[in-house]
């Protein structure tokens, strides 16, 4: 139970940055190469790298070198499942805010 | 996106918690209405994706559950609503179709700035499975002693 804490916070910790949420929420759809995922988020290979070894050492990703390619895949226990969800609810609660303010705005002098 | 509408600013206060604000130019009332009434809810929560309604009980104890429909098919969420004090605050927990049983408590705070702004200001709290767990176990356990006492009652008064 302790170490299943630990192992949650460490995992909120490493979904606490914004392109960590995304390498997870992208990998919770298919497994990529760490230069994919440095091309989807703009960033160089040793930047990308980074991200993706503090999350493996959460134990939320794990990552494969086959020839000169490393593949990285969503680590395989729940918990990984769980930092997925974590970094696509916040995900979609920006968007969900940002629509609630288009909406408002949309609306004005439509009802009080 | 405005001048008077602010992006949200996030942050996690606890390693548990999403905390989000974001400052909306529209009143405290209209607000709370796009919040609470579904035909307005309808127009906005699916993020652009066609968003059905199937049930939402806007009191105390009441059930909500809205599925949004997008290309790749449809996602279910639901969950109760634990405290609702007009245009002042929301409580409800929160649930994926997709993460059975991993519910989220979520906070949201209607804060009328006095300008004609309000500030919503929403808490997202995680808890883990085997917290949760440890919860029920104990929940059930005292509901179940419960019926077994009354079980016991009504035995006796049948003997």
């Amino acid at each position: 139970m302790v170490q299943y804490q630990e192992r949650l916070d460490s995992a909120f910790n490493a979904v606490a940055d914004p392109t960590r949420r995304g390498v997870l929420e992208r990998l919770g759809r298919r497994s990529l190469s760490i230069t994919e995922l440095a091309d989807a988020f703009d960033m160089t290979l040793t930047g990308m790298r980074k991200h993706v070894r503090i999350l493996e050492d959460a134990g939320l990703v794990k990552s494969q070198k086959i020839g000169r390619v490393r593949t990285c895949t969503l680590g395989p226990r729940r918990l990984a499942e769980e930092a997925a969800w974590i970094g696509r609810y916040q995900k979609m609660l920006e968007e969900r805010l940002d629509s609630l303010g288009e909406f408002l705005e949309r609306t004005k002098g439509e009802y009080p | 996106m405005t001048a008077t509408t602010q992006r949200a600013t996030i942050t996690t206060p606890t390693e548990r918690e999403i905390h989000v604000e974001r400052t909306f130019d529209a009143s405290r009332d209209r607000v709370w209405d796009a919040y609470t009434k579904p035909e307005l809810v309808a127009q906005w929560w699916g993020r652009g994706n066609k968003l059905v309604i199937e049930k939402m009980e806007v009191e105390r104890g009441g059930h909500w559950r809205f599925v949004e429909h997008h290309d790749g098919g449809t996602d279910g969420f639901e969950g109760r609503y634990r405290e609702v004090a007009p245009k002042d605050r929301i409580v409800q927990t929160f649930e994926w179709d997709g993460m059975p049983g991993y519910v989220i408590i979520n906070t949201v705070e209607f804060q009328d700035l006095g300008d004609g702004r309000t500030k919503l200001v929403t808490t997202s709290l995680f808890s883990s499975e085997e917290e949760r767990d440890g919860f029920l176990k104990s929940g059930m356990e005292g509901g179940m002693n419960e019926s077994y006492l009354a079980l016991d009652r009504l035995l006796a008064k049948l003997e």
